[in-house]
């Protein structure tokens, strides 16, 4: 396989790329099993050169990059662009250029994703979309514009403000104005009837994952949360066709498979809404004995169960965010962060909580100290956790995550 | 005999003025509470100063309070009493002094901080605002109010973000009648926005001064010390007549030739917050050689007004929509660039030098990129140190001491042979 331009131009890559998709990504329709899906989604997850963005733009198409933790895709999709869901360059990305514009004390993904763009690695991207959820973020497109001059770049303001009834009509404005971007960009013009076919389509996906966690939380011997999560994240990769097709192959899988059940702690996975751990962390938490019944890996298909399709669906997609229910560390609380852990561990049956953290992510960082408060009120263990993308030695996180366990267990 | 060297110039009867407007904040807080009067808690980015006190609130701005007690070296205890708590290394300085200095009962050497009866979050260009008010919301159990500010990506602000706001002001205002049980009065308010805008001309000709040569203010280290009456004080008598002090002692200056750095050799514009900690140990850093800042963007994190905006006492609502906007960090990297850039033009800078705060990722990320810019796409000499604002343990002074004495130093050498370029970044 030949490495592209910009590939060989890179000097942070610790490997080569290795996968090359079809333009149909016939990979992933052929992909009959859930071991067979998750082998292709690691394989893609550990390329840290789009894989298959590069397949989807190869025949002419655009694709706009995504910065967590919320972006309307569904928009996007409705204008003829392939929305990626970024999450930095993960494991194999080493940070040569970025340090350097950002500072220091920033979180692993600022700096990767930008290394990721200095190196010539998202040259497939027309646009890309940094929602204002925290400082970091939101300084990032600012940067950005530099470093990907032939791309469009958007700084996304999300309401903070969830109760005002100007809310819902500045986002539908935000939406225009990204509108306005994306078709510079090269988008399709607005059309609100393909916005309704984008939305239904995305309400399907939706409905799928939220099948998919509710197994997990009520049948947890039935599939891994490595699986789940693999699952979950070529949702934001793939064209959400191919995705959808995939779930319901796993869908069928799942009914047929028998619920395995361990000596395992039920537990609440907390803070690890924007930059992901890594696979193999992911791996340890179940390999030292927990299930993880609830987490906020990858928010993106749970902001909503769905969106109303009919009427003004701009407006719909904008109320639907305002009026969600999600209560994580980027989005203001609309009731007390006391509250709404306890909320969560009855509701998940939790039988303790772990934090997973990004290094420097100050939003996880203030709430665990609200948390971990409500907690003890309760006497709910928990263990705090901080990673970054290129952690490798975890004998420290597995010692503290194994007498977490031990402690439940045994207590 | 060698002549002796000229001594800095220091304002006299301004600095005098501003002590006592200083004091009498900090007691009236200290005696508020209680039957007196309530206390709202607001940030100083697109602060609502002018219609909460039309309520009758008294005002505490914890970033004002935390400032104070680095510059006067008591951060560290309410910052490690903070992390006892939980509060990791990495999170804000000002977010851990507060919630330390509450933990641990409100004194401070210049008085006690009354608990809030109200916060008032002005979400404008910082996203730990919403954090530290959440975590004081769950302490207090008291209404917040969550102004959600746009951030600003055009140089204009648009027609949506003022309805979004004026919007958000009424249905504060409607808050503020609730909890209160009084009227709103518009009169009143235009009265107060009148008295601020009077503050808000009289600082822009304060820090437009700059553009002297030599200058006769010192825009970063001096500047910021005259910030509180335009940020704390807005709206008041005091406020409105203090800059007209100020103003004539500065004019003074310039008529009797009596400057803060009396030998100018270097006029620097400075962005970023100051290491309050080590704040006159920075100063003397520059002072040593001939540096002065001549423009600053730290003193307009309150607002802009020195970009053209002043509060219209005619467009009460509409106006402070905008001023809310008008935050210095609430401006996007290619504002803040532009910004920047023009004040090294209009005030004839030779340098930047860029301070960036460990624990405040608004102001600092991407601030190596634009030290990047400026001396690769523009030729301006920048440079770029780290401490933090709040918290001492950074501050490492041999280390940031030898890197701008070698700044200046090549910045020396470089005016002897290559004539420094003043460009638009």
């Amino acid at each position: 396989m030949a490495a592209s331009p910009a590939l060989e131009s890179s000097a942070s890559l610790d490997s080569p790329p290795s996968l090359e998709l079809s333009d149909s990504f016939e990979e992933f329709r052929r992909a009959a099993s859930i071991d067979a899906i998750t082998r292709l989604a690691r394989e893609v997850l550990l390329d840290p050169t789009y894989p298959t963005v590069r397949a989807w733009t190869r025949a002419g198409r655009g694709a706009v990059g995504c910065f967590p933790v919320y972006t309307p895709q569904e928009l996007i999709h409705s204008m003829g662009l392939l929305p990626v869901s970024l999450h930095g360059g993960g494991e194999s990305v080493e940070i040569s250029h970025a340090d350097a514009p950002l500072g220091s004390f920033l979180c692993s993904i600022s700096k990767s994703t930008l290394e990721l763009a200095m190196t010539g690695l998202m040259a497939p991207f027309r646009a890309f979309v940094f929602p204002y959820i925290c400082d970091v973020s939101r300084n990032l497109e600012g940067i950005f514009s530099r470093a990907v001059p032939n791309a469009t770049t958007h700084m996304l303001h999300l309401p903070q403000n969830f109760q005002s009834k100007a809310s819902v009509p500045f986002l539908v404005a935000e939406y225009r104005r990204l509108i306005a971007k994306l078709e510079k960009a090269g988008g399709e013009p607005y059309r609100p009837e393909r916005l309704v076919e984008s939305i239904e389509l995305f309400n399907r996906q939706r409905a799928e994952i939220a099948q998919l966690t509710a197994t997990q939380r009520a049948e947890p011997g039935k599939l891994t949360l490595t699986e789940s999560y693999l699952i979950r994240r070529l949702g934001g990769l793939l064209p959400r066709e191919v995705h959808l097709e995939l779930l319901g192959r796993v869908r069928k899988e799942l009914g047929a498979r028998p619920n395995r059940r361990k000596d395992a702690i039920r537990v609440l996975l907390v803070g690890s809404f924007c930059e992901q751990p890594t696979l193999d962390l992911i791996d340890l938490i179940e390999q030292v004995g927990c299930y993880v019944v609830d987490d906020e890996l990858l928010q993106l298909h749970r902001w909503y169960d769905r969106v109303e399709p009919s009427g003004d669906p701009l407006e719909n997609l904008a109320a639907t965010y305002v009026r969600s229910p999600v209560d994580i560390g980027v989005r203001a609380a609309p009731t007390t962060k006391a509250a709404a852990i306890r909320q969560r561990v009855d509701a998940a049956d939790a039988q303790g909580v772990i934090f997973l953290t990004a290094k420097f992510c100050e939003p996880a960082l203030e709430d665990v100290v609200l948390y971990r408060k409500a907690l003890d009120e309760r006497k709910i263990p928990y263990l705090h956790l901080e990673f970054e993308e290129r952690s490798a030695a975890y004998e420290q996180s597995r010692l503290q995550l194994e007498t977490f366990v031990e402690s439940i267990l045994f207590d | 005999m060698a002549a002796a060297k000229p001594e800095p110039a220091f304002l006299t009867t301004a600095r005098d003025r501003q002590r006592e407007m200083v004091e009498q904040y900090y007691s009236d807080l200290a005696s508020a509470g209680g039957p007196k009067r309530p206390v709202a808690y607001m940030l100083v980015g697109g602060n609502l100063t002018e219609i909460v006190r039309s309520f009758g609130f008294e005002v505490v701005f914890p970033e004002i309070v935390a400032l104070n007690c680095a510059i006067k070296h008591v951060s560290l205890p309410n910052i490690l009493h903070a992390e006892s708590q939980g509060y990791g290394l990495d999170v804000c300085g000002y977010v851990k002094n507060d919630l330390g200095l509450q933990e641990l009962g409100g004194q401070t050497p210049f008085g006690r901080i009354p608990p809030p009866d109200l916060l008032v979050c002005s979400f404008s260009g910082c996203y730990v605002y919403v954090k530290w008010w959440e975590a004081l919301a769950e302490k207090y159990g008291c209404p917040l109010f969550m102004l959600d500010v746009p951030y600003m990506r055009d140089a204009e602000p648009q027609a949506e973000d003022i309805q979004y706001l004026v919007t958000q002001l009424n249905e504060f205002i409607a808050l503020l009648e609730k909890i209160t049980g009084r009227s709103f009065d518009l009169a009143e308010l235009r009265k107060t926005l009148a008295r601020s805008r009077k503050a808000e001309q009289g600082w822009v000709d304060y820090l437009a001064s700059g553009k002297h040569r030599p200058s006769p203010i010192e825009a970063y280290f001096e500047a910021v010390f005259y910030m509180f009456p335009i940020n704390v004080l807005r709206g008041t008598d005091v406020a409105a007549d203090f800059y007209a002090t100020v103003n004539e002692e500065v004019r003074a200056r310039i008529a009797e030739g009596h400057y803060p750095v009396p030998e100018e050799k270097f006029r620097l514009v400075v962005e970023g917050v100051p290491p309050y900690p080590s704040y006159r140990t920075f100063w003397d850093f520059f002072r040593k050689w001939g540096a002065v800042s001549v423009a600053a963007t730290y003193p307009k994190v309150g607002g802009l007004f020195d970009r053209g905006f002043l509060h219209d006492p005619a467009r009460p609502l509409e106006s402070i929509a905008e001023y809310s906007l008008g935050a210095y960090v609430n401006q996007s990297w290619p504002l803040r660039r532009q910004i920047i850039g023009e004040y090294i033009r209009d005030f004839e800078a030779d340098a930047v030098l860029i301070h960036g705060i460990k624990s405040c990722r608004s102001f600092t990320a991407g601030q190596g990129d634009l030290r990047d810019r400026l001396i690769h796409d523009h030729g301006i000499p920048t440079l770029y140190i780290e401490s933090d604002h709040e918290d001492p343990r950074y501050f490492a002074p041999a280390q940031i001491k030898n890197r701008m004495d070698a700044f200046f130093e090549s910045l020396d050498r470089r005016r002897g042979s290559v004539p420094l370029p003043v460009v638009n970044a």
